[in-house]
């Protein structure tokens, strides 16, 4: 990496006949992210630019967003930029290993699991069906009943019985306030959130909250990182997925009474996502499996987890505690709201983040329209600027403890390069429109990719892994 | 809180620890929620005088666990974690387990 000024970063370089600057939003936000995590950017990290709309509209992002009868709709935010930006990124980061990103968009990835299992835009109900928008007496709320228990936890949210179904659903809480809807939803471990704009200050896409200042010497490039996976579904997944391209050893940890939901979904999804990881189950319930876990997570370069700090913590693991001790460590927090209290007992799942983070109350101001942006978009992009966090505290010598909480990305996304007012905004949507109409592309869901190798069986791996004794911890 | 009727959404509070619960779903009739062998507190109760918990209950009540009885006819959720057993009736409740995952978000 080389501390060379950028060529491309002033705005002299760009034609006047464009706004300036939107050509390159993707290799401007990988020098943004490059820079808050104190790395040096070198002038050849930029992703090929491309249009912010057009990668939109190629890599599945606005396919996925309108009515299921309407229109596809362009959300005026860079969210496909910011996510070819971050795996340019971390692309960069890898040095040797580049190249075994090279099949791989940062914007294909926001469609790319509706491209594998066929999910498509439908309005106020996400892509993936298990979230909807719900208006209440004062706002909308997102609800997420992705879970078949939380479908028990209707009658105690509404005070009332209710039947288990979305009218009935929609029907009382058209009649209580969004806050009350959205308190007692957090209070009693539900996904809900609330339909609000996009903060006027981004939040900062992560928090290091211990960081070991004195940085460790950097690891040598020669021993390949270890990762240790405790997290399911996609945003953690996609990046373990992606530390393991950038030359990374995977292990993937599951509980045997409660394995990754996502090994019931499309097999072909899992696969992509989870192929070359080695699986280990263990039964977290009795002493050895809790023990066995301790051991791997006392082996790991990389952490990756995405359950809430008090559930580890009844599992004996205290990350604050664990990065404190071990200065080589890099511990990869995600959650829905981040790890201070009480966000810290919110959950959140991608769909109503993003809501949360504002890209649904942008869409009922621009089209009228009650909206879901993508599919699940906080988890892929939260995937990759984890796997960016991760691997540039393994490159310093250890990161520390790092928080990445998926409202808070997909605000930091939605807040790069944000037009100044409302007048800018609906300019700046006139304007992206006019240039995917230019250049004659229908937005589209991205190719899914080939899929040569499945994904191991869960705990195919358990035995040779705790039977390995592993390095030395640094 | 003597004999009551338990209603999903209503809250109770411990009267000799910091425990606090919501009523997920409870079985039909009117019956006693205690936390650590005394009865526990419905809305704004304060806890009578002299009450004490009691000696020989060691337990803990986890914030976020989700605890039932036997026939899993009552559930109640852990809002706020503290000292003490959860019984109805006068036995003790059990963790419930951890939901399963989804299949997708």
């Amino acid at each position: 990496m080389v501390a060379a000024p950028d060529p491309r970063g002033g705005l002299a370089a760009h034609a006047p006949t464009q706004a300036p600057g939107e050509q390159a939003l993707a290799g401007d936000y990988a020098r943004s992210l490059l820079s808050s995590l104190g790395i040096a950017v070198s002038e050849d990290l930029a992703p090929a630019a491309e249009h912010p709309a057009i990668a939109a509209a190629r890599g599945g992002l606005t396919v996925l967003s309108g009515c299921a009868d309407g229109p596809a709709r362009l959300c005026p935010l860079p969210l496909a930029s910011c996510a070819d930006g971050a795996l340019a990124a971390l692309a960069a980061l890898a040095g040797s290993r580049r190249a075994a990103f090279d099949d791989l968009r940062g914007s294909d990835l926001l469609g790319l699991r509706a491209a594998f299992n066929g999910l498509g835009r439908n309005g106020a109900i996400a892509p993936g069906g298990s979230c909807h928008l719900l208006p209440t007496a004062d706002g909308a709320i997102a609800l997420n009943l992705a879970r078949d228990d939380d479908w028990d936890l209707l009658p105690a949210w509404l005070e009332t019985a209710v039947a288990p179904d979305w009218h009935a659903v929609a029907a009382v809480v058209a009649g209580r306030t969004m806050h009350d809807c959205v308190e007692r939803g957090r209070e009693l471990g539900m996904a809900v959130a609330p339909r609000v704009p996009v903060p006027s200050r981004p939040p900062p896409w992560v928090r290091g909250i211990e960081v070991w200042h004195e940085a460790a010497p950097p690891l040598s490039a020669a021993r390949r990182p270890r990762v240790v996976d405790l997290s399911s579904l996609w945003a953690g997944p996609l990046c373990s997925h992606l530390l393991q391209r950038a030359g990374a050893e995977v292990i993937k940890v599951e509980s045997t009474h409660r394995p990754d939901g996502a090994r019931s979904g499309p097999a072909a999804f899992f696969d992509w996502l989870n192929a070359g990881k080695r699986s280990v189950a263990l039964d977290l319930r009795s002493d050895p499996g809790r023990r066995a876990l301790r051991a791997l997570v006392a082996s790991a370069d990389i952490v990756i987890e995405a359950s809430r700090p008090r559930a580890l913590r009844q599992l004996g693991i205290d990350a604050e505690a664990l990065v404190r001790a071990r200065p080589g460590l890099t511990w990869i927090s995600i959650s829905g709201y981040g790890r201070a209290e009480p966000q810290a007992q919110w959950v959140a799942f991608g769909d109503d983040a993003g809501v949360g983070a504002g890209l649904s109350e942008l869409m009922q101001r621009l089209y009228g329209e009650t909206l879901f942006v993508g599919d699940a978009i906080a988890d892929p992009l939260t995937g990759v600027h984890a796997a960016l966090a991760a691997w540039a505290g393994w490159c310093r010598g250890g990161g520390g403890l790092l928080a990445l909480a998926l409202c808070d990305v997909v605000r930091h996304c939605a807040g790069f390069d944000r037009p100044a007012d409302a007048g800018a905004l609906h300019a700046r949507l006139q304007r992206w429109q006019a240039r995917v109409e230019r250049a004659g592309l229908q937005p589209q869901l991205p190719a899914p990719p080939r899929v040569a190798e499945a994904a191991a069986a869960l705990g195919a791996d358990t035995d040779a892994v705790l039977a390995t004794p592993a390095h030395a911890a640094c | 809180m003597a004999m009551t009727a338990l209603k999903p959404g209503a809250r109770f509070k411990s009267a000799v620890s910091d425990a606090q619960v919501m009523v997920i779903k409870a079985p039909a009739g009117e019956h006693e929620l205690s936390c650590a062998g005394v009865a526990m507190l419905a809305g704004a109760d304060t806890a009578p005088d002299g009450v004490q918990a009691d000696a020989a209950d060691s337990g803990e009540t986890l914030i976020g666990k989700r605890y039932v009885n036997e026939d899993e006819s009552l559930e109640l959720l852990c809002t706020k974690g503290g000292a003490g057993t959860l019984a109805l009736d006068g036995t003790p409740l059990e963790i419930k387990q951890a939901k399963q995952l989804p299949s997708s978000d």
